[in-house]
């Protein structure tokens, strides 16, 4: 008998985006998940936002799984999440890790909450009575909160626990608690795990304005905040009050708001060289916010350095923010606010338009406060004795990868890989995810088994007879507790229900067996079960409910304690009871034509397709490859390495992007499950999630060649932007950065005699016309190239004409490098663009400059174009192709910009590198290991279940006028132009319902939610007078 | 302006050698908060700082707006950048002074002769009727006087000008 | 505790009142002075600072061997002076080469530096070596029912790192713990970080706009406070804010602008019952208002 493998284990450290998305995407893979997180609550910082960029809205639930939805909750992300292979335990802390690759024993400590979640019955009597009052951290002190409280608001359970710092010991919640959960010595609890691999999500510390001396200067009043504070201010959880936003200080409405960039960040003199990369897009969120939440009068102002909008849809959305909205933006830094009596806060400024000072009054402050990375990252080094680099990071095995340099099996995400926004923490969580599947998949453990229960026969057309199974639910019954003998009674009144069995703690394995034990001896074929807490244990009810011989389409689960107690602050036993006998009724209804549902499996091709075999490419292949996924990897050109793997020797970073692809190449040239394709394209491709076919059109010869496969991956690239401005094209001295790098490479531009080199930035980008985008690698270019010719020859004279220099993150030490070596930088605006005029053979630059205001002009040796990257020529063909649509500007467009950013709505298919947008290598390499998990994830098994509840198609009814294909969402529908009729796929469909919304003939209809069924409901729910007294 | 003429590398060499001038991204936080940036013409440090990033020896030359500086030090304390822009202007005066003696400014020529700007210690009368003791300044010891003299004129600025110091 | 009395030359010359207070108090709350004999000028930023380094570093060089002689650190009043010095020994600790050129040049006085001797602001010794408890506990007579602002002088603390010894150099409260350790209340304003504006060459430059700059500051403290004096701890903010006042009286024609201005040491010394006469002679708005009201502080209270 062969030995039995371990299950594969790791420990995500933080639940923020990162952390979550990793534990996802591991869990799906089918391995154990232990989730912790320092804080009461998860959802790190996001818990706090109710609104991200670019929609205005939340959209975090879009990160829950599309495909086997059913394992995991469907819920409201900010309130919580489940997931069966998931366990997550807040309010945890590691004292330490031990061990190494692969195994390692990690020391967990459980802080004491205080109060036992598992015995709590939520009611908050405790709170009522707590004396104690407190700042609220979760509003940044806006408001204040008792010793005893909910961590989050929206948080559902709502997990309550006792500060101990502010806890008097009074014991007045004791007095009042009716279950007895609360323990005032309860101790933190240390607790030893092993697991295979760690990954660490913790996130960075934000920069608070009462620990920094430089914010002093600012933060006069309680109305200046810090920007997340100001998400408070905005938020109705928070003081938003009636269509008004309103200062701390005095509750007053707000009217002129201003927003300061660069708090804390950008900052030399106190040793933070570096941008914090999201607090731009943040600020001009905020303001846009204020504007439509504040009304019309409100007024936003930014001031900043540089508005550094370099990621895809940022500079729209700055230019909507600026001309649709009005929010204006300064360009100045000013010193310090001055509070006066009536709580206004003054500030003086320059205004480089008009080249004026101002003293301005505004109503609240908001500081762009940044993220501090030093103080997690050196944390991390000191528990896991990890080295950190000259930057003071833990040292990764390539700089801002996920992979710890000399620790096999560790690996980061999030903030901790660099300072990322929400789309750069999924893709950094789905890509660490990746790395320790790989990591898992090399060790040889296991996924987690699934115990195999039969499906029942479903008993639908037979007469109705409903069980009811209610939990008791031990300790939970207090003096308000429900009255069992009324509910019986009540229930049992029914004629379609057939018996009502109360049973002691369904969740726990005794109650487990007495449900089982009931349910066999029951001539009922429906089961409804009131328990607690359904979203968590939906999925293991229906399992006992399986073996107990009924179909899971025939259970339902009602949530006795939450849904029936909603809007009573204090419930009598039997208002409790006939409240929930009440709301009881719509479900016994609806269970009563419940129609037999069929879970289905998918089978699934186990293999992917590559398009593009660049380093994006080549690296999705590989990680693929290297856990047996057989992959064709598909390039329209004769060779392996895509633009940058054969032009650029090292980036600015220190990345070697030629070397890196020779490398890659040989790996994948060597690979015996890669098939590599040459010289063609994917003319078409049709199919879905686990039987794509596609069709391949070879340039040189015309032929064509189908590939059979299970999901693919999109890593075409992009290429070098063009440009007809500053008379390129009329001079040899007047050339693009991509043709001065070459020429630096191969020594075709000789650099030892120049006196003057010019380059201008965004030519051709961010306007009207031409790119509208922030192409977000010239800048970097730029400085690369300038360092590169001040290194060669240090008495040339370098100047680069920008409008805001991108360089966030950490790559603003290299802007301040340039700074340092002598390059002089010129910023120029849109409006008053640099002119060249052609003179004696060389191109002379005329500009104002900003600061002096004066004119200036510069014949230059040489004139470097900044021109940007324009999208891959093959997008529109790949999307048509595809059936896949692109931005307004070209590149392929991804479901969703912040927490889906590598999917499209059509499950199956993956997108990485230039493809999504112009980006540096690093993000290239992360999207592409990120590409690879999550086709990885559905192309490790053979097959794989769809959910139960999907939409359908009455063929009879169906006009085959395909508004349902239009519409739907997803791409889960289809017109087959074989069997004329619609098809529907099962794995992309969402059952959100819009199909049988649209269908004029009711032939759309999602299972198990039929009209008939519905109607039942409604009736049930509007029958106005409870049961009983109904006579 | 024709950037053509100007040498960026020698004027910063020569004035400013030591200085973090080049990190210097034109924020305006120097200028938001400055006193004399209420003068008229303004005192803008940041300028100040550009014409030197950018060689225009001859207008830094001209300008007069460094000596309006109330030496407050804000400019240092909250630059970013950490330009010391206050020691900056020193700098700059100091420039200016070597290449322009009518800069040198008379207050040194009163040091020099009496140890002090002011006449200090003179008015015995008044600090008698507050009740304060006799100064021991160095405009009454002629020995220690003709020390601190033959000190001052080991240096550059006093031995270059030394006409104005009665030389 | 010995210190090494800098007296500049304002004080001595100008205001001998505020130098009186100083010598009268000191002793009172337990610091000995000590007379810093052929001192010379700091020297100002105005002079060899703005002509030459060398001699500056020379002059500066002179000044801290008269303390490192005495075997003591320099307690200064005027901030000018206090920030030049300050300057001056941070450039000889932190560059040899400088350090030994001075030496060089002091050598042939018989003079040495190290930069062993600090240097310190009156105001830094009230606050932190004294402290507001034990002169409050000294006092004789009492600011009570009195309102007053104060004005940090920015060559305390600005560059922080050089002259600072605030807690929070971006929001002071050395002078404002001080003033209310003599019983007084003091009123906050928008203003009241704002440099006074008279040093340097701002109000020789341009003397209309200096005095503008000024005037928004009066204008916040009479329309934002109910002070009746203002506390400064710096000569040259004494003398300013004392200036401008009669100057915006004689440009609208009118006695809108007469708050009195007291360097901090004179209503010090007032409190622990020097004569008035000695210690807040000399001034051109007119005091009486503030010393007429003072009370006298009953031990056994």
């Amino acid at each position: 008998m062969a030995e039995e493998k371990p299950t594969g284990t790791v420990l995500v450290v933080g639940a923020g985006i990162s952390g979550i998305k990793a534990a996802i995407e591991l869990a799906e893979s089918g391995y154990k998940v232990i989730l912790t997180d320092e804080s009461p609550q998860m959802g790190g910082i996001l818990a706090k936002l109710d609104y991200q960029f670019p929609t205005d809205h939340c959209g975090m639930c879009r990160m829950l799984p599309l495909v086997g939805r059913e394992y995991a909750s469907q819920y409201c992300m900010r309130k919580s999440l489940f997931h069966e292979n998931i366990e997550i335990l807040p309010f945890t802390g590691i004292d330490s890790v031990q061990g190494n690759g692969g195994n390692y024993r990690v020391d967990l400590r459980k802080r004491a909450r205080f109060i036992d979640p598992a015995i709590c019955n939520e009611l908050g009597k405790c709170i009522d009575v707590c004396p104690v009052e407190v700042e609220d951290e979760f509003n940044h002190g806006l408001t204040r909160r008792k010793a005893v409280y909910q961590a989050v608001p929206h948080n559902n359970p709502r997990m309550l626990l006792i500060d101990k710092q502010a806890c008097t010991r009074c014991g007045e919640c004791l007095k009042v608690c009716p279950t007895g959960a609360i323990n005032l010595d309860a101790q933190d609890e240390v607790e030893t795990r092993e697991v295979h691999a760690v990954i660490l999500a913790s996130g960075v510390q934000l920069y608070n304005t009462r620990d920094f001396e430089d914010a002093r200067s600012y933060a006069v009043s309680p109305d200046v905040v810090t920007s997340l504070a100001f998400e408070r201010v905005l938020s109705s959880s928070g003081t938003y009050q009636g269509g008004a936003i309103r200062r701390p200080s005095d509750a007053r409405p707000a009217k002129k708001i201003a927003w300061i960039q660069c708090m804390g960040s950008r900052n030399r003199r106190q040793h933070r060289d570096y941008c914090s990369s999201i607090c731009c897009m943040f600020a001009l969120k905020e303001a846009v916010l204020a504007k439509q939440k504040g009304g019309p009068e409100v007024e936003a102002t930014i001031f900043y350095m540089d508005m550094r909008t370099f990621g895809k849809g940022f500079q729209q959305y700055r230019d909507k923010a600026v001309e649709e909205h009005g929010v204006k933006l300064i360009r100045c830094r000013v010193q310090g606010v001055m509070l006066k009596p009536d709580g206004s806060l003054m500030m003086r400024y320059h205004d480089p338009e008009t080249n004026e000072f101002f003293e301005k009054d505004f109503d609240l402050v908001v500081l762009s406060t940044g993220q501090i990375p030093f103080e997690a990252h050196r944390r991390w080094a000191d528990l896991l004795k990890a080295p950190l680099d000259e930057r003071g990071l833990l040292a990764t095995e390539q700089p801002g990868m996920v992979r710890v340099a000399g620790k096999p099996g560790l690996f980061l995400c999030g903030s901790l890989t660099g300072l990322t926004d929400i789309s750069e923490a999924i893709i950094s969580g789905i890509a660490a995810a990746g790395e320790a599947a790989k990591f898992l998949t090399a060790l040889g453990v296991d996924t987690v088994k699934k115990e195999d229960i039969p499906e029942p026969a479903s008993k639908a057309r037979e007469l109705p007879l409903v069980a009811v199974a209610l939990c008791r639910c031990g300790e939970k019954t207090g003096a308000a507790g429900l009255d069992y003998e009324l509910f019986r009674a009540e229930l049992t009144r029914y004629p379609s229900v057939g018996a009502v069995q109360v049973i002691d703690s369904i969740c726990k394995a005794d109650g487990e067996a007495a449900l089982l034990d009931s349910l066999a001896k029951t001539a009922c074929n429906r089961l409804l079960i009131g328990a607690c807490q359904p979203f968590i244990y939906r999925r293991k009810l229906k399992d006992v409910a399986r073996k107990a011989g009924f179909n899971s389409a025939m259970v339902e689960i009602f949530d006795l304690f939450g849904v029936a107690r909603r809007g009573m602050a204090e419930p009598s036993a039997a208002d409790w009871t006939l409240r929930a006998a009440g709301e009881i009724k719509a479900d016994i209804h609806s269970l009563k034509y419940k129609p037999a549902l069929q879970v289905n499996t998918l089978p699934i091709n186990q293999t992917a397709l590559v398009i593009g075999g660049g380093i994006g490419g080549m690296t999705a292949a590989l990680s693929l490859a290297d856990r047996g996924v057989p992959v064709h990897l598909v390039e329209k050109e004769g060779h392996l390495g895509g633009y940058l793997g054969t032009r650029v020797e090292h980036t600015i970073d220190g990345l070697a992007p030629v070397a890196l692809a020779a490398d890659l190449r040989q790996k994948v040239l060597a690979h015996k499950h890669i098939t590599v394709h040459l010289n063609c394209e994917v003319e078409k491709s049709l199919g879905t999630l686990g039987r794509f076919e596609s069709q391949l059109r070879f340039k040189n010869n015309g032929e064509n060649k189908y590939l059979h496969h299970g999901a693919m991956i999109i890593a075409t690239g992009g290429r070098e932007g063009a440009t007809t401005e500053y008379g390129y094209g009329t001079s040899e001295k007047v050339l693009t950065q991509a043709e001065l790098k070459r020429g630096l490479t191969d020594g075709n531009v000789d650099v030892s005699e120049v006196e003057n080199v010019v380059m201008i930035q965004c030519a051709g980008s961010r306007q009207k016309e031409g790119r509208r985008y922030c192409s977000r690698i010239c800048c970097l270019g730029a400085i690369g190239n300038a360092l590169e010719i001040k290194e060669k020859n240090p008495d040339a004279r370098v100047f680069i004409l920008y409008r805001d220099v991108m360089t966030y993150g950490f790559y603003e030490q290299y802007y301040t490098k340039a700074r340092a070596a002598g390059i002089i930088f010129v910023n120029y605006s849109p409006d008053a663009k640099p002119r060249v005029e052609m003179a004696e053979g060389r191109p002379v630059v005329k500009f104002t400059d900003p600061v002096l205001k004066e004119e200036m002009e510069l014949p230059a040796d040489l004139l470097v174009l900044s021109t940007g990257v324009d999208p891959g020529e093959s997008n529109q063909g790949l999307a048509d192709a595809l059936n896949l649509s692109l931005t307004e500007d070209g590149f392929l467009a991804e479901a969703d910009s912040k927490w889906r950013p590598i999917e499209f709505q059509k499950v199956g298919i993956y997108l990485a590198g230039t493809a999504h947008s112009p980006m540096p290598l690093k993000n290239v390499l992360l999207q592409a290991e990120a590409a690879a998990q999550k086709a990885y994830t559905y192309l490790s098994g053979r097959e794989l279940p769809t959910a139960a509840v999907t939409s359908m198609v009455k063929d009879a009814l169906c006009a085959r006028c395909r508004r349902c294909v239009n519409i739907c969402p997803y791409g889960a529908r289809s017109y087959n132009e074989a069997d004329k009729c619609i098809d529907i796929d099962a794995a992309a469909c969402q059952a959100c319902g819009l199909c049988a919304v649209e269908c004029q003939n009711n032939a759309a209809e999602v299972r198990g939610w039929g009209d008939k069924q519905l109607m039942a409901a409604i009736d049930a729910k509007l029958m106005d007078r409870p049961l009983a007294s109904a006579g | 302006m024709d950037l053509q003429e100007v040498s960026v590398k020698d004027l910063w060499q020569d004035v400013y050698s030591a200085g973090n001038l080049h990190y210097c991204f034109n924020c305006s936080t120097c200028i938001s908060g400055c006193p004399a940036s209420h003068g008229d013409p303004p005192l803008l440090v940041r300028n100040l700082a550009r014409k030197l990033i950018l060689g225009l020896e001859e207008e830094l030359l001209d300008d007069d707006t460094p000596w309006a500086c109330v030496s407050c030090s804000r400019c240092e304390e909250m630059c970013p950048m950490n330009v010391m822009p206050f020691e900056m202007i020193l700098f700059i005066r100091q420039w200016q002074c070597r290449n322009d003696e009518t800069r040198v400014p008379t207050a040194i020529v009163e040091i020099y002769k009496r140890g002090y700007t002011q006449a200090v210690g003179v008015n015995t009368e008044l600090r008698e009727s507050l009740g304060l003791p006799r100064l021991n300044t160095i405009t009454n010891n002629p020995e220690q006087l003709e020390l601190f003299r033959a000190m001052l004129m080991k240096t550059r600025i006093v031995s270059e000008n030394d006409y104005m110091f009665g030389g | 505790m010995q210190l090494c009395f800098f007296p500049g030359c304002n004080t001595p010359a100008i205001r001998p009142d505020v130098e009186r207070a100083i010598r009268a108090s000191m002793p009172v709350l337990g610091i000995e002075l000590v007379d810093a004999d052929n001192y010379v000028c700091c020297p100002a930023f105005g002079s060899f600072p703005s002509a030459d380094e060398e001699a500056w570093m020379a002059t500066s060089g002179w000044n801290l061997s008269i303390a490192e002689e005495k075997g003591c650190d320099f307690v200064v009043q005027c901030g000018s002076c206090y920030s030049s010095l300050c300057m001056g020994r941070e450039h000889l600790l932190h560059d040899a080469e400088k350090l030994t050129r001075v030496n060089e040049l002091l050598e042939p006085a018989g003079r040495q530096v190290t930069g062993k001797s600090r240097v310190r602001h009156v105001s830094e010794v009230l606050f932190k070596e004294i402290g507001p408890e034990k002169i409050a506990a000294h006092r004789k007579k009492s600011l009570k029912g009195l309102h007053g602002v104060v004005q940090y002088p920015c060559h305390t603390l600005f560059p922080s790192e050089v002259v600072g010894f605030e807690e929070s150099p971006r929001a002071p409260q050395g002078l404002r713990r001080l003033v209310e350790a003599l019983g007084a209340a003091v009123d906050g304003y928008s203003r009241e970080l704002q440099c006074c504006g008279g040093a340097g060459g701002f109000m020789k430059s341009t003397p209309e706009q200096a005095v503008a700059f000024a005037k928004a500051k009066f204008d916040a403290i009479l329309a934002e406070t109910k002070a009746d004096f203002i506390a400064v701890s710096c000569i040259t903010c004494l003398m300013h804010m004392e200036r401008v006042q009669n100057t915006l009286n004689e440009q609208i024609g009118e006695e809108r602008y007469r708050i009195p201005v007291f360097d901090y040491n004179q209503l010090l010394a007032l409190c622990l019952g020097f004569d008035p006469k000695q210690v807040s002679a000399i001034c051109s708005v007119p005091r009486d208002s503030v010393i007429s009201r003072m009370t006298d502080v009953n031990p056994n209270t």
